[in-house]
């Protein structure tokens, strides 16, 4: 058994797509139309053969307020590794990103919590 | 200020109050990052860092989870994996890394990754092959 999945429910596919790729910085691994919704999954420029990322649409209505309160808290649904958190956080503010939690300290790591436009906050962490 | 960003200052003004601690270990770690393929000796690190070797390896371990020589460990063969992936040899690979010998080498790549050396570097040149 491999982990080679794993997955944030977006309530837009195409917006997110533009923005995982165009302001995050990702590459499109798989489209495949699936009717009203497709099976999209993102990889890391550094590590295509990586874990991919699944833009996995948000159809089922309880998993709307679950999304929506863990947002509303700035609970992040997922975390991606950068080698220097304050270069990055530089970076995706001067192309309009949304943080709700500036690069802070905790510990070892440093951690900082941006909208991904999408219905989630995310995490990017430096170790 | 969000839920989650109140948490994190929580953890970090109750697990981590000294902050002088705290940036000799991260000092260590980064240590081990930058000189890890040379003859590291943990002792000179917890001496550098003004602790006694045991006090040093008990904080790293809390910190990061691992203890420094397993930390050490893991940075190796991950530095291992990128010469394989490159195609160095593997006893060029094990004796640039810091490793002493391609059996003990072999054995921790293994233990660590799941795969062989041999098995990776063969991986890594049929997907070149390909592309």
């Amino acid at each position: 058994m491999k982990i080679k999945l794993t997955s944030v429910m977006v309530n837009d596919q195409e917006k997110a797509l533009k923005f995982y790729t165009e302001i995050l910085g990702f590459v499109k691994k798989t489209e495949i139309p699936m009717g009203e919704h497709k099976w999209l999954t993102v990889v890391s420029k550094e590590e295509q053969d990586g874990v991919e990322l699944v833009l996995e649409p948000l159809g089922f209505a309880p998993a709307k307020i679950y999304q929506r309160e863990l947002f509303n808290a700035g609970i992040p649904a997922t975390a991606f590794n950068v080698d220097d958190i304050n270069k990055e956080y530089e970076r995706l503010t001067s192309l309009g990103v949304t943080f709700s939690m500036k690069p802070t300290q905790m510990g070892p790591v440093t951690l900082a919590v941006f909208d991904d436009t999408c219905g989630n906050n995310l995490q990017i962490f430096q170790v | 200020m969000t839920f989650y960003h109140q948490q994190v200052q929580y953890l970090q003004q109750n697990l981590y109050p000294k902050d002088y601690l705290l940036t000799q270990i991260i000092r260590s770690k980064k240590f081990i990052d930058n000189n890890y393929a040379n003859n590291i000796n943990l002792d000179d690190i917890a001496d550098k860092a003004f602790f006694s070797k045991f006090h040093f390896i008990r904080l790293f371990k809390r910190y990061y989870g691992v203890t420094p020589h397993q930390y050490l460990i893991r940075v190796r063969v991950a530095g291992a994996k990128k010469l394989l992936q490159s195609g160095m040899s593997i006893s060029d690979v094990c004796y640039e890394i810091g490793f002493e010998s391609v059996p003990s080498f072999t054995k921790l790549f293994k233990t660590i990754t799941g795969t062989t050396p041999l098995a990776c570097q063969l991986k890594s040149a049929i997907k070149s092959n390909f592309e």
